[in-house]
């Protein structure tokens, strides 16, 4: 599955940047990622616990991010399995200034195999769409709060976020 | 004769099925039972690196696990039957080894002692997959690109071509020529009850028995004596109450070969009930065809050839009968009609897919399709009304049995009388006008019609893989009753019902003193089971003859107790009498006199609780003129007085060999109307005519003809099995396969004509897929017709709402 | 079914229930009903680990009038609402909307409540339930919430109530006066759901205008939603053929559509505007 979108963060690039390349902002910020250790340069070993409503599920992961272009680019290569089945995913994000803010654009394909493939294509889209939201809200928040600052709270977000990560692995399928 | 047979008799069956008393695979309970779950590859190709049962063998609960290496040198390959020259057979192992091929494809067995701890632990079995690129498309993979058994080098199964008369000459001398574009999508067969096996293993005796959801109970027998390697004569098949099977049950799967070999390992009984999910994923597909069809036409509408170049989309494994099903395609490209030029171009191509196999008509409805599509293109193209195209190139009756140029002898038809009835029914004439008015109101409606004929009653054992005769055994037991043991295996058909009519008419008996045991081959005489709309045709011609034979020994025994000879003895309503004499006759009175004097029909002898315990009565013979068959039974067991020669006893049994198939034929018309703004297609009428023969049983005959629509209004409107670019089955609940419900029906104006066969004896032809073969292209037909004003002369299924608004919306009427 | 292991547990009462939820409401699911949860669990999708079924908890199933409201009991079947003589009297949308969902069996035995706390995006019971301006009343151990209906859907699968919080009760506003209500769907072939569902409550005044409506569209987007510009552009107009077009026009204004195999999102907005005239028109007529 292909899915892109835009969005439009109040935050400077150089902010939502730093946000974007730090895993412990990332790991606030991905839906339900219980860890984010790195085992590399830019590589992670990845634990998501997500789901959308009753249906959740565990994964196992690597998140590897390629291409950096400080700051206006990085590809995000995302491969996990879990019991309800498994995802793998590659994407471009491209950070643009405007107005003093940040428009991200990313563009990626998808792929679900195994249970969540087979029985739930109606809803991949939308999940897709509705965690990339909550990914970039929560990345908003990260990206205005002042560097020493203490982190935001994303516990908030968390309990809706929880939902949502069930679609990291669904966030990229097929369209 | 007839009291039951021609009558719209209530099913036997249902009163068990209604009420929730039947038994099914997963009805049948046995002690010590444990129960097998599998793992199933997540992706359509891939590498196994590893198997980890470490985790999985600790759940509680768990007996074994057993993995493509454990078993792939015990258990001999999944078989194919077909035959098909330089055929490229993959080794079809029942779990995979080294690589999956498909998504759903097995890749271990758990066994537990009970099904929860079997999936629990299930879970926990890892497997370390490298994924490799999936072949998802026949028409690329036919090309190049990865290859999924690289022994073979390319993904082309086989190439086939066949086909009479001199397609290019024929397409040369047309005055037009058209081509099509035309798919037949991939279905899922979706029967009610999914698969299951239990199998059990007795270590004393050395006998294993395995009840299976399966059509074809001898056949597995067969198969998985020699997979498994046990003596066949120590290996029992039943199939208990099955819950449909629309061919996905013709079939001999890894599974049960599998349960059965794990009863013999661990000396218990073994069971496995499939789940709705690998029904979707691992029992067979059907269709699955992307072609081009070209026909050539003379001015006046005259077809002089059609040649259909088709990739068939085999999926990763060769099936039972896989390869052969587009061959079936093959044979029945010529449809209703005299074309005397006919060729096909078949590619079949492997694919990380499902195996597609036999589903409901199995091979004949692609190719009425295809014959059917390419009339009303031949009628677009001329301006010809698409009735007159077919009555054009219509055989008449009397040049039946008529030969067409796919080589097949039809047996006999009128094509022209099923259609006059159909449009009759239908007022063609005034739907045609009225499609007029309501044109000009804007609104768009189609008319859409069928002429199809379909091959039925497999069939002569020179044109099938494993003998095409059927076998009966038929038996009136000491007290009367009647005991029909039939080679078929029927699984919703009806012919518990049926053949005890025909038995009963045949016998003289009351219908409710015949049972008819089918499905298991410790009972029944080796047989060959049901599919292909045989089972009536060719098995109810066993039972027929079968009695026929019984009634010559019962006629003997009877004169031998009537104190005269057979030639003097007459059979009528159940009851052997002295041939009258005419002057006997005088002496009687008139006829009608003698007549009535056969009503007084002779008890039938009721031992139970009768006379000293264990004693049966004696019949009493002396001084009269007629005796009863239940009677005849009766001294035939009792044996003290039985003519010279004559063995004890009363069976008789009949294998019955076809000489021919049949050919069912006739006319579906669908009547439909799409809503402008959103492309939704609703039927306003549905009238059929189908011609089977001579009928049984008007009511099962409707039954069948009804499912069949039901599943054609599928294939057209609804199903599709879709699989992702990666492989990924996408279908893969009935929340995202389309299964037509019954708010989606229309109501059916069901007629028939009757054109029997000489074929066999009772002029029966078969009618088990005449649904999903006539009415396909009927509703598309319609659809397309519905469609023309906006240049449409073609649409592929199913015909989702959002294709036809696109169609409206981009187009100018 | 095969599901993962679970614990089970049919309180009698809703205290009891709630206070079972407030121990664990991480892993326990409420049982409402069960025909979206139990196939999830079926496909091991969900795994609760303690599942509270609430079926047995009195008093939860009722269609009553109090203070000039429809008080609906959340384990109410669609069934039930579906053969309320008094609703098809004073709330017609109600019964309407139920006999659109599923088939008979899934009516016997599914609930308004369980439909509407598991917040599926196709399901049928939001749109009803935004076009009336319903109130949905939430319990837990520590009290009593109202949420608007607007408020209740918050995206795909995930609603207002809190973890450890019961669906109680659903209250809506009689509708008085000249109202005429409707609810049409597509049904998806396969699952019955709305591909696109829109619910319409519409009320007229003396003068022929529309002076309120309410408009709910479900199975277009990854939550259902109140169709707000379509509302705007019918109160205070004269809802003939015209205006009920163009007011529908506005059908999908905004929304971020999906799509699946079945449909695009492309054509479900369209089929939300083509549904919506339709709606409206029909709720219009039956004022008439």
């Amino acid at each position: 599955m292909k899915i892109e979108g835009t969005h439009e963060l109040r935050a400077p690039r150089e902010r939502v940047w730093q946000a974007l390349v730090d895993p412990s902002v990332l790991q606030r910020c991905i839906p339900g990622c219980e860890r984010l250790e790195r085992t590399g340069e830019d590589s992670y070993a990845a634990t998501l616990r997500t789901g959308v409503g009753a249906i959740k599920g565990v994964f196992q992961g690597s998140v590897r991010l390629e291409d950096m272009s400080v700051p206006t680019h990085y590809r995000i290569v995302v491969d996990g399995k879990g019991q309800p089945g498994f995802l793998k995913g590659a994407g471009d994000l491209d950070l643009e200034e405007r107005d003093g803010g940040t428009v991200v654009r990313y563009a990626g394909d998808v792929q679900v195999g195994g249970t969540l493939a087979s029985v739930g294509q109606r809803m991949i889209q939308g999940a897709a769409k509705m965690m990339a939201a909550q990914f970039f809200t929560a990345l908003e928040a990260e990206a205005q709060v002042e560097q020493g600052d203490p982190p935001p709270r994303h516990g908030f977000f968390r309990t809706a976020l929880r939902a949502i990560s069930g679609l990291l692995r669904q966030i990229f399928k097929r369209h | 004769m007839a009291r039951y047979v021609g009558q719209r008799v209530k099913r036997t069956e249902d009163p068990r099925l209604i009420k929730g008393l039947a038994h099914y695979v997963d009805d049948i309970r046995l002690p010590d039972t444990l129960h097998v779950a599998f793992v199933r590859s997540i992706y359509a190709h891939a590498r196994i690196n590893g198997v980890d049962a470490g985790e999985a063998l600790k759940a509680p609960g768990v007996v074994a696990i057993f993995t493509g290496k454990d078993v792939s040198e015990k258990i001999g390959p999944v078989p194919c039957a077909s035959a098909l020259p330089e055929l490229k057979v993959p080794d079809h192992r029942v779990l995979a080894t080294d690589k999956v091929y498909f998504v759903g494809h097995p890749i271990a067995a758990v066994v537990a002692a009970d099904a929860y701890a079997a999936r629990d632990a299930a879970e926990l079995l890892m497997i370390d997959y490298e994924e490799l690129p999936a072949v998802v498309n026949a028409e690329e993979a036919a090309q190049g690109g990865a290859v999924i058994h690289e022994q073979f080098g390319s993904n082309v199964a086989y190439k086939l071509t066949a086909g009479e008369g001199d397609i290019v000459a024929a397409l040369a001398s047309a005055d037009r020529r058209i081509k099509q574009r035309i798919i037949n999508q991939r279905l899922a067969p979706v029967a009610m009850e999914p698969r299951g096996v239990l199998a059990r293993y007795l270590p004393g005796e050395q006998e294993l028995t395995v009840w299976s959801s399966t059509q074809i109970p001898h056949l597995l027998r067969t198969q998985l004596a020699l997979m498994i390697g046990i003596p066949e004569n120590k290996l029992r098949v039943i199939t208990p109450e099955v819950g449909g099977g629309f061919g996905s049950k013709l079939n001999v799967y890894a599974e049960e070969a599998l349960l059965g070999w794990i009863s013999m390992q661990l000396g218990r009984p073994a069971k496995w009930i499939e789940t709705r999910r690998e029904n979707m994923q691992a029992t067979i597909h059907g269709r699955g065809q992307v072609g081009e069809i070209e026909i050539g036409c003379k001015a006046d509408g005259t077809v002089t050839g059609l040649r259909y170049n088709v990739v068939a989309d085999l999926g990763a494994y060769h099936q039972l009968l896989t390869p052969a099903i587009p061959t079936l395609t093959g044979l029945m490209l010529s449809g209703a009609y005299k074309i005397p030029a006919i060729q096909i171009n078949v590619t079949g191509v492997f694919t990380n897919k499902m195996a597609t196999d036999a589903y409901r008509g199995a091979g004949r409805p692609e190719a009425t399709y295809v014959v059917e599509r390419a009339i009303d293109l031949v009628a677009a193209e001329l301006g010809l009304d698409p009735v007159a195209v077919r009555r054009r190139n219509f055989p008449a009756p009397e040049e039946f049995p008529f030969k067409t140029a796919t080589g097949l002898f039809y047996d006999s038809g009128n094509y022209e009388g099923a259609l006059a009835k159909a449009l009759e029914n239908a007022g063609y004439e005034r739907l045609r006008e009225e499609q007029r008015a309501a044109r000009e109101q804007g609104r768009i409606v189609g008319i859409g019609v069928s002429t199809y004929v379909e091959i039925c009653a497999l069939g002569p054992s020179q044109a099938m893989p494993a003998g095409g005769w059927e076998s009966a055994t038929v038996r009136i037991e000491p007290t009367g009753t009647v005991t029909v043991l039939t080679g078929a295996s029927p699984h919703g058909q009806g012919q518990e019902t049926s053949f005890a009519q025909l038995a009963a008419d045949e016998l003289g008996v009351d219908m409710g003193d015949v049972t008819v045991v089918h499905g298991d081959t410790a009972i029944v005489q080796y047989g060959i089971g049901t599919f292909g709309s045989r089972a009536t045709a060719v098995g109810g011609t066993a039972v027929f003859v079968a009695i026929e034979k019984l009634k010559e020994k019962a006629s003997k025994i009877a004169a031998h107790m009537l104190g005269t000879d057979a030639v003097n003895v007459v059979f009528a309503e159940g009851v052997f009498s002295i041939k009258e004499t005419k002057k006997a006759a005088a002496a009687a009175g008139d006829g009608k006199a003698a007549d009535a004097d056969s009503d007084e029909v002779p008890e039938p002898v009721v031992p139970v609780g009768e006379g000293p315990a264990g004693a049966l009565p004696e019949p009493e013979t002396e001084g009269r003129k007629k005796v009863s068959i239940q009677e005849v039974a009766l001294a035939a067991h009792l044996a003290r007085e039985l003519p010279p020669d004559t063995e004890p006893g009363l069976s008789a049994t009949y294998f019955f060999e076809p000489k021919n198939f049949t050919f069912p034929f006739g006319t579906h018309i669908a009547v439909v109307e799409i809503d402008r703004e959103t492309g939704e297609v609703k039927f306003q009428r549905y009238v059929a005519v189908d011609d089977c023969g001579r009928v049984i049983n008007p009511m099962l005959v409707d039954g069948q003809v009804q499912g069949g629509i039901v599943q054609s209004i599928g294939q057209a409107l609804y199903e599709e099995v879709v699989y992702d670019e990666q492989g990924q089955l996408i279908t893969g609940t009935l929340m995202d396969y389309a299964v037509p419900r019954a708010k989606m029906i229309p109501w059916f104006e069901l007629d028939r004509t009757e054109t029997p066969t000489d074929v066999n004896p009772l002029g029966v032809k078969g009618v088990g897929e005449a649904g999903t073969i006539g009415a396909t292209p009927a509703i598309v037909n319609a659809v397309v017709d519905a469609l023309s004003p906006f240049g449409v002369r073609h649409i592929d299924m199913p015909i989702r709402p959002e294709a036809v608004w696109r169609i409206i919306n981009s187009s100018d009427e | 079914m095969i599901p993962a292991q679970f614990d089970y547990a049919a309180p009698a009462t809703l205290d009891e229930a709630l206070s079972l939820l407030a121990e664990r409401p991480d892993d326990a699911k409420i049982l409402a009903g069960g025909h979206s949860l139990i196939p999830a669990m079926k496909l091991r999708l969900a795994q609760p680990a303690l599942l509270i079924d609430i079926g047995r908890v009195k008093d939860l199933s009722y269609i009553r009038e109090e203070g000039g409201q429809i008080r609906i009991g959340a384990m109410t079947t669609h069934y039930q609402l579906e053969s309320s003589e008094r609703l098809r009297e004073i709330c017609p949308l109600l019964p309407e909307c139920a006999a659109s969902i599923g088939d008979v069996q899934v009516r016997n035995k599914g609930t308004i409540g369980g439909s509407l706390a598991h917040a599926d995006p196709a399901a049928d019971w939001p749109a009803a339930i935004i076009s009336l301006r319903a109130e949905l009343v939430a319990v837990s151990s520590r009290g009593e919430r109202v949420i608007a209906a607007d408020d209740f859907f918050v995206d795909m699968l995930t609603t207002a109530l809190r973890p450890d919080e019961v669906l109680r009760e659903i209250r809506i506003n009689a509708p008085g006066g000249r109202t005429g209500q409707a609810y049409m769907k597509v049904h998806h072939p396969a699952s019955g759901f709305a591909v696109v569902g829109v619910a319409v409550s519409l009320t007229l005044g003396a003068d022929g205008k529309c002076s309120a409506a309410g408009v709910g569209i479900t199975g277009v987007a990854t939550k259902a939603y109140r169709a707000a510009q379509v509302e705007g552009a019918l109160v205070g107009s004269t809802p003939d053929e015209q205006t009920t077009a163009s007011a529908a026009s506005h059908a999908a204004d905004g929304v971020d559509a999906n799509g699946d195999i079945y449909a695009s999102a492309d054509y479900r907005r369209h089929l939300a505007v083509v549904y919506a005239r339709r709606a409206i028109a029909e709720a219009v007529a039956k004022i008439k």
